[in-house]
């Protein structure tokens, strides 16, 4: 059994000589449905299978920021002709608690509401129409609460608590301490430090959340629905019915994009559609207009971050002090987690012997923080990267000069102490990148540029992100998926991986066993986005390839070494010395007698071989003390380096990206076709995080742009040119095919270079984002701060 | 879809005439030509109307009609026609410019000329082009017919001088040689492409026996969109040396009321006035020249 052990299946794929599949270019399966339209999103199964059977389902929000309920007055809403069920906290059969991090969330308010948009009811009816009118007669009795909007006044205060029962506005606390933080400053040369703050993001998926539970017999309830951890879902749905989590089934059919909003809102939104179909025995569906979507769903979080470093004159850092703030808005939801990763991500890619990092996630009455692309990288990364800037200056150094003196490197240890034995490859990246950029012959063309030039200036920026993969510390993280060959040869696997436009289960896990089985990729299909399938963790945190391949590569593994030994004796030949390749299974050195796929399938049905198996595979890792912010952090970091550059109109402010330059290090690439799209995307994401996309708060906390005519995202004319991605693959063992992750990536050092850039451009100190028009002439001096 | 719309009783008129008749008989209604803007306005309440009055359908008031001295548009001319046609292209370049800037093709293919004047948003796009063109606004009741400068049509936000029963069939813009050679468009916006104008602005020359005369109007910086007067008066008789271009773009201040919103601050919108002013009238000045 030795053979079918996950550590040698990892080890054997890892280092083989030459990959057919893997790597290639590839049409991804869902592609053409795509593009013709006739792949089914949520809202298409309501539509065409359901609609006029299932109940349509509205929510009803809190005008108020903190406010007790003192009654809700479902009679008149009840009278509207159609209404079939209003819902509220007191009809929850199980548990109203939603909280991931900390028990403080419900499903539906109960006792008060603390932000704005929060939901308190949920109205089912016959039809929208009538779902809408009633929602409009739910009475809510509410005593009005004084609230705190601002998370520094949040922290200090403890007359106004957005949790009495927490005791403080202050929800969770991190830190760091490593070497001696005073000393370091002793030593260094020069110090720079800055208060940067960044804004609240909405994650603006095409789709919005939507849910389509259906009641089954023996008392299950099957949900299709936008989420991007199907078993977590259930588990949450299943919690709220108070039923035990095999009754409820949850399939999430093609996202219109997820980024990390439907993890969080995902559950919330399947558990609600869930709770009608439950209460009601109807089918019931749920989807979120885009302006409920921006009031209701958690958001990237704004950020207060006070950053000070020091380094001595040879270029070496000496010391960080950190102090990172979130405001968490009304619940805490994976505030904890998103802290915890900026907090340890604090110093960048880069060996820094001493530091203190502080991280407070501070309760306010807004809407709350969640998960977003980054995941609290993207803010703290671009403080780590102005400050870099701003050394290098003082040192009289280039910055990639500069940052190549600390860069991390194998051998290296982080912040949080922890070595790193391999797969750093940023460095590499780091060179590769800024010689394909011209960035020295760059910096000098631009700085005579503008010196000559009054109006336009130009500048060209760098940022080099780290981002740790898989879950922290010693969080259990695992990947699994059930693999089975059918008897005429097709191969079909299930992961509980979802299909959010990513592409993992459509091009990588296809690539992945067409490679391991040597099988046609028409013979593989991936059913995903399934808890029939095993939990397969979640979809976010750049691991749908990279952790969630290991499954389809272990089990895909198991099959292929119990089909070599059955080959291996009918052609006598060496299990090991066989190929499997383009539906044949042959002796390398022979590869004229083979035997075929679909009849070395049928021999094993015949001869009693099992074609099923599962690819399980539990991460392992290492110890970590939170008292001190000391040890193993996550098992391996992916990489990147985004050189920008732009053009600043010094008199409308408009800053224009007009180029950008990636480089990644995050192990193999397996579907480069998909990596490009994942680099362009989260490029136009970061790009509108960076230059326009803000959320707007009205003096009670309520949303003034929750509506896309004033919440403004990217066009395809504010695309940069995006180059063709460097790819430096500094494998990682325990990666599927040493794949890291890419999803994330380049939005996380994207607004440091863009920023950065345009300090370069204007020689003024870019402390703040977004870059909008008024920013940059309040830099220029040109009005008023 | 998920904002109600408000019920209303829906009307469909098959001419012009029986869509007159209607509005006088009705009272509290609203038209529908192109429905980009009221569709959202009934959602959001804006407005409550008894009925709708549906002209979309009404092809008679879709034309362009290249009559010597001036264009003619039909007020339900689709902003994508205006967009293709030469005789748009050619004679009213500013309009042209405005409306390649508009919305997408999507909206474009359904919002009318009409609508975008009638709807009297301080951003209206086609009105600073047709406000430097001294456009006139032809109306129709069963009163019979009205002519009114567009100036003084637009009221101020969402206010025209459109009387019950009354409706907008066509503009009449007069055409000159110096406005088809002589112009600069600026649109500013939150991003490069389907975006509303922070602030617009359209600047033309005719030409008086001879000597130029300047025309500038800018959308998104008052109540309504606005000729600026002042700019005007300073520039007659000047030549656009750059000083001249300087002050000028400075004394639009007075002629423009910015206010702060969630797309801009009203110091930001005048300080865009100046710029774009300023940027627009170094065009023509170079066009001048050649």
């Amino acid at each position: 059994m030795a053979l079918e052990d996950p550590f040698s299946i990892l080890e054997k794929y890892l280092s083989a000589e030459e990959y057919v599949v893997v790597g290639r270019e590839f049409t991804r399966v869902d592609a053409l449905d795509k593009a013709l339209g006739r792949a089914l999103f949520t809202e298409d199964y309501f539509i065409r299978y359901l609609q006029g059977n299932a109940l349509f389902i509205k929510q009803v929000l809190s005008p108020h920021p903190h406010a007790l309920i003192k009654a809700i007055h479902v009679d008149e809403a009840m009278g509207v002709a159609g209404v079939k069920a209003v819902v509220t906290h007191r009809d929850i059969p199980g548990v109203n608690q939603v909280g991931y991090a900390l028990p403080d969330q419900p499903l539906l308010a109960e006792r008060k509401v603390r932000y704005v948009g929060e939901v308190v009811a949920l109205v089912a009816a016959e039809s929208w129409e009538k779902a809408v009118e009633a929602s409009q007669l739910v009475k809510v009795d509410y005593e009005p609460l004084p609230y705190v909007l601002d998370p520094l006044e949040a922290m200090s205060r403890t007359d106004i608590l957005v949790h009495d029962e927490a005791g403080s506005n202050i929800a969770f606390k991190t830190r760091v301490r490593k070497g001696d933080v005073e000393k370091g400053f002793a030593e260094a040369d020069v110090v720079v430090e800055n208060e940067y703050r960044t804004h609240h993001q909405d994650h603006v998926y095409l789709e919005t959340e939507a849910a389509l539970a259906i009641p089954d017999s023996e008392g299950r309830i099957t949900i299709i629905g936008a989420a991007q951890h199907p078993h977590l879902a259930r588990d949450i749905a299943a919690r709220v019915l108070g039923v035990p989590a095999g009754r409820v089934k949850v399939v999430v059919p093609y996202l219109g994009g997820g980024f990390g909003g439907k993890d969080d809102e995902g559950p919330l939104t399947i558990s609600k559609a869930a709770l009608v179909a439950y209460l009601t025995g109807r089918p019931a569906f749920i989807v979120y207009s885009r302006e409920e979507s921006i009031r209701i769903h958690p958001k990237r979080e704004a950020t207060i971050i006070r950053y000070k470093s020091g380094a001595r004159r040879d270029g070496k850092l000496t010391a960080i002090d950190v102090t990172i703030i979130h405001d968490t808005g009304a619940y805490a939801n994976r505030a904890p987690f998103i802290l915890w990763r900026a907090t340890m991500h604090a110093s960048g890619p880069y060996e820094v012997p001493n530091a203190r990092v502080d991280g407070y996630a501070v309760y306010t009455n807004k809407v709350y923080q969640g998960s977003f692309r980054g995941f609290g990288n993207p803010s703290i990364q671009f403080a780590v990267e102005r400050q870099m800037d701003q050394l290098a200056e003082k040192l009289g150094l280039d910055p990639v000069e500069f940052r190549l003196m600390n860069i991390l490197r194998p051998g290296s240890r982080t912040l949080t102490n922890q070595e790193l034995d391999h797969s750093v490859g940023v460095g590499e990246a780091l060179k590769k990148v800024a010689e394909r950029s011209n960035w020295i012959s760059k910096r000098r063309e631009f700085d005579a540029f503008n010196k000559a030039e009054k109006r336009f200036k130009k500048g060209i920026g760098v940022g080099v992100a780290w981002h740790g993969i898989s879950t922290s510390r010693g969080v259990p993280d695992w990947s699994n998926a059930v693999l089975k060959v059918e008897k005429d040869g097709s191969v079909v696997v299930f992961t509980g991986i979802v299909e959010m436009g990513q592409g993992s289960p459509t091009s990588s896990h296809v690539q992945i066993v067409s490679e391991i089985l040597g099988v046609p990729p028409e013979m593989v299909r991936v059913v995903f986005g399934t808890s029939d399938a095993p939990d397969t963790g979640a979809t976010h945190a750049s691991r749908g390839t990279g952790i969630g391949g290991i499954g389809v590569e272990v089990a895909a593994g198991k099959i292929r070494e119990r089909l070599a030994r059955l080959a291996g004796d009918l052609l006598g030949v060496e299990p090991d010395k066989l190929v499997f390749r383009e539906g044949r299974v042959y002796p390398r050195d022979n590869p004229e007698r083979y035997i075929r796929w679909v009849d070395l399938v049928r021999e094993a049905y015949a001869r009693g071989v099992e074609l099923s198996a599962t690819g399980y595979f539990f991460l392992p890792k290492g110890k970590f003390d939170d008292t001190t912010g000391q040890g193993f952090a996550y098992p391996a970091f992916s990489y990147i380096v985004v050189v920008s550059e732009v053009e600043v109109d010094t008199e409308t402010g408009v800053v224009r990206v007009t180029r950008v330059w990636p480089a990644l290090a995050s192990g193999r690439i397996i579907s480069p076709l998909q990596v490009e799209g994942q680099v362009e995307g989260a490029v136009a994401q970061g790009l509108g995080y960076t230059l326009f996309e803000k959320l707007v708060f009205d003096e009670r906390g309520g949303i003034v742009n929750a509506d896309l005519t004033d919440y403004v995202i990217p066009t395809a004319l504010d695309m940069p040119v995006v180059e063709k991605p460097i790819y430096v693959e500094d494998v990682y063992k325990y990666g599927a095919l040493g794949a890291k992750g890419v999803g994330e990536m380049a939005l996380i050092p994207l607004p440091a270079s863009i920023a950065n850039a345009v300090s370069h451009a204007l020689g003024v100190n870019v402390t703040r984002l977004p870059l909008t028009p008024e920013y940059i002439l309040q830099l220029e001096g040109v009005l008023r701060r | 879809m998920f904002y109600k719309l408000p019920s209303f009783e829906y009307f469909k008129a098959r001419s012009v005439g029986e869509a007159l008749e209607l509005a006088g008989k009705i009272g509290d209604y609203r038209f529908l030509a192109g429905g980009t803007d009221l569709l959202v306005d009934l959602k959001i309440g804006r407005y409550k109307p008894r009925a709708i009055l549906d002209i979309g359908g009404l092809r008679e008031l879709s034309y362009i009609i290249n009559d010597g001295s001036r264009v003619r548009i039909g007020a339900l001319t689709r902003l994508e026609d205006i967009l293709r046609s030469s005789v748009v292209r050619e004679r009213l370049p500013l309009l042209h410019e405005a409306v390649y800037h508009m919305a997408s093709w999507q909206i474009r293919s359904v919002a009318t000329i009409g609508g975008n004047i009638g709807n009297a948003s301080p951003a209206a796009d086609t009105a600073p082009p047709l406000l430097v063109h001294d456009a006139i606004v032809k109306t129709r009741s069963v009163r019979g017919e009205r002519a009114v400068r567009l100036e003084e049509f637009i009221q101020g936000p969402r206010r025209t001088l459109l009387e019950p029963g009354e409706m907008i069939v066509e503009f009449e813009v007069p055409a000159s040689p110096g406005l088809e050679e002589y112009w600069a468009y600026r649109k500013f916006g939150r991003r490069s492409a389907f975006t509303l104008s922070v602030v617009g602005l359209a600047v033309g020359a005719e030409f008086l026996e001879g000597s130029p005369v300047f025309k500038v109007s800018l959308n998104s910086v008052a109540p309504k969109p606005v000729r600026a007067r002042s700019v005007e008066e300073y520039l007659k008789g000047k030549t656009l040396t750059d000083s001249v271009i300087e002050t000028a773009s400075k004394i639009v201040q007075q002629d423009i009321s910015p206010i702060t919103d969630v797309r801009a601050t009203a110091e930001y919108r005048r300080h865009l006035a100046t710029v774009l002013l300023k940027d627009a009238l170094k065009e023509i000045a170079g066009r001048l020249r050649r």
